[in-house]
């Protein structure tokens, strides 16, 4: 049976790292999950998955909702808890994937055959890439960036001890802007065949 | 003046750091009880009366404490260690009653008595959450009824939010309507020296009548919802045996024994003279006993953080008591009705249902209570009796309206959000709300034609 591999990708709104993602799932013929889990979700349970989705990466509202022996009525943290208990599940089932997000690199630290990375990249290059997926100007897409990039930050803090983007919270952090989504790809491959080969 | 102005501080921050849960609740009033002694009564008043009367250790060894025959026991300030033993003695036995599986147990039987069909479930279940909670805490009602409930929504495929918010709502009415059913309505007569039966025959009867007019109303909201539903499409047979949820016979049995004494002690406390901290004491005693190696494991779930928390809010509210801030708010509420009782029943009832709907019930309760009494005093004509059910009833189901208005709102909107049912801030008051204004409505309407 070939050894689990997971592989977390954090990264900045931007940078390519959805895409270094799912490079790196085709390269190894394994799962990606991304905002998709929460399809999956939903059809194990019988639910709708725009009632989930919703409620996907954000943080919650302390004025909204209240914490009560331990259960959170807040839907951004129960979405979160179904979203982890589904990668700890694949996790523990010796399955192979890719996840974007989700706090995974926290998560699963516990997984050996972990790696986690994340991409970043340098605002005009990121905003350029912005502007050609999103058909924006520049300066909806530097709002857009920094609004999403925020957002990310407040979902992340929220569940997990070191801050997002921190380094310490990674193996790997690469700038997508000097070396492009293939050159993060084969970073990556490089570094997870080290880890294999150290561990053997 | 600057001990009342520190008092109000101290008090605000506690409610503000209490929505914000930057730290656990009880850390909060701790915290915010332990600077009401220094800065309220030690460096604004220099009171050490102020300080003994507020921690109230001395009431441990008054026999009224424990026992109290032929007449109420004397309004008290300061820590309200009767309520406190009464929930922790609550506590103990309800984890007892837990671990042998006799809500599950009850629940699913309920479920099997009525052929496992939806609508049926969904009528005796809100009966079941009224008439559990009147006696147990709803948060330990909701976490066991929610739970039994999205189990049968996979099981005869039906929606079970609109059920999970009708027992939320039928919890936190039936907690209404004793004495143990509610902690405000435990602070309420605790402190103003209240029986079982002044509450059962008071806010009780609202609670019945109002129980009724809910019933109809959530089944004509919900009703094309739970229609909807796949029921009867499996055999019986194939559904869970009630029984399995027993996970040891003769301590289930045992913990049915004691509940059904903890209920003939609260509703007959009055004419035994029993009070409710002897009733936590000796529930607590006997379910220890009964639990024999398990009573250690039983006694690590008890919820101290709760109790805890009570012990720093009844600090910080006495700041303002002894201050004389509830006072001045007494005044206040007393100048706004004219003296008219009609209207101040009418203002305590709605700010109190309006209040507990969106902060904590409790530190509300506690804080109007010395106000009620200080109305009751100063108004010519004004029976305290009456404000207190105006105030029980009003803290009680007024949290029902959103859903950070009571723990068991949260408990059950969390316990269905883990499967993935998300209740929002609108489907929740859409229907919850219009249930909640119906309720204060008939029970104005009664306390009036009653009392006035």
């Amino acid at each position: 049976m070939e050894k689990q591999l997971i592989i977390s990708v954090g990264r900045e709104f931007g940078s390519g790292g959805h895409e270094v993602a799912q490079k790196l799932a085709d390269d190894y013929g394994i799962a990606l999950y991304d905002h998709d889990l929460l399809k999956e979700i939903a059809a194990k349970k019988n639910l709708k998955s725009e009632d989930l989705e919703a409620y996907d990466e954000l943080k919650w509202n302390r004025f909204l909702y209240r914490t009560v022996r331990g259960l959170n009525s807040s839907p951004e943290q129960n979405v979160a808890n179904l979203q982890f208990d589904f990668l700890k599940e694949k996790a523990k089932s010796g399955e192979s994937f890719v996840v974007v997000g989700r706090c995974s690199e926290t998560i699963l630290r516990e997984y050996e055959s972990m790696v986690s990375i994340f991409i970043r990249g340098d605002k005009p290059q990121k905003a350029e890439r912005i502007m050609k997926y999103y058909n924006m100007n520049e300066k909806d897409a530097l709002g857009f960036m920094k609004e999403k990039d925020k957002r990310r930050k407040q979902y992340h803090n929220r569940y997990c001890p070191i801050a997002w983007g921190d380094s310490r919270n990674y193996d790997l952090v690469v700038n997508s802007s000097r070396v492009g989504v293939d050159g993060c790809v084969e970073q990556v491959k490089h570094y997870i065949d080290l880890v294999r080969k150290y561990h053997k | 003046m600057l001990a009342q102005v520190l008092a109000i501080i101290i008090f605000l921050a506690m409610f503000l750091l209490i929505i914000l849960e930057i730290w656990e609740r009880q850390w909060i009033t701790l915290a915010c009880g332990l600077l009401t002694l220094l800065l309220v009564f030690g460096l604004g008043m220099h009171s050490m009366g102020a300080i003994m009367r507020t921690l109230n250790l001395q009431s441990f060894f008054t026999t009224g404490f424990w026992y109290a025959a032929g007449e109420s026991s004397e309004a008290s300030s300061g820590i309200n260690w009767q309520t406190i033993i009464f929930i922790a003695g609550m506590m103990i036995m309800v984890e007892g009653m837990a671990k042998v599986g006799f809500f599950r147990w009850l629940c699913m039987e309920i479920a099997k008595m009525v052929k496992y069909q939806v609508i049926p479930i969904f009528m005796t279940f809100m009966l079941l959450s009224f008439v559990l909670a009147m006696f147990i805490d709803s948060i330990t009602v909701i976490l066991f009824l929610a739970a039994v409930t999205i189990e049968l929504s996979q099981l005869l495929e039906f929606d079970p939010v609109p059920m999970i918010l009708s027992e939320i709502f039928c919890a936190n009415l039936g907690g209404s309507a004793t004495m143990c059913g509610d902690p405000p309505n435990i602070i309420i007569g605790t402190s103003l020296g209240y029986s079982f039966t002044d509450f059962i025959t008071n806010t009780g009867l609202m609670a019945v009548v109002s129980l009724v007019f809910v019933v109809i109303y959530f089944y004509f909201a919900f009703r094309k919802e739970l229609k909807k539903s796949g029921a009867n499409k499996k055999d019986h047979a194939s559904y869970p045996d009630p029984k399995e949820a027993i996970t040891d016979k003769r301590g289930f049995i045992a913990s049915c024994i004691i509940f059904l004494c903890a209920v003939v002690l609260l509703v007959s406390h009055a004419q035994t003279g029993l009070t409710v901290s002897t009733i936590g004491v000796a529930i607590a005693l006997i379910t220890l006993i009964v639990a024999g190696k398990d009573a250690v494991e039983l006694l690590k779930k008890v919820d101290y953080k709760t109790l805890l928390f009570f012990v720093g809010l009844f600090v910080v509210v006495s700041g303002l008591e002894e201050t004389g801030v509830l006072k001045i708010l007494a005044g206040f509420i007393g100048s706004v009705s004219g003296g008219n009782i009609a209207v101040m029943i009418a203002i305590i009832i709605i700010v109190s249902a309006v209040a507990s709907a969106f902060i904590d019930n409790i530190p509300f309760a506690a804080t109007m209570i010395p106000v009620i009494t200080d109305l009751a005093s100063d108004v010519a004509g004004v029976n305290l009796t009456v404000l207190a059910w105006a105030l029980a009833i009003g803290t009680d189901i007024g949290g029902s309206a959103t859903p950070i208005g009571a723990s068991a709102n949260v408990v059950g909107i969390a316990t269905a959000a883990r499967e993935g049912h998300i209740i929002k801030w609108g489907k929740y008051c859409k229907y919850m709300a219009p249930a909640t204004i119906i309720v204060v409505a008939i029970s104005l309407a009664m306390i009036y034609v009653r009392y006035l």
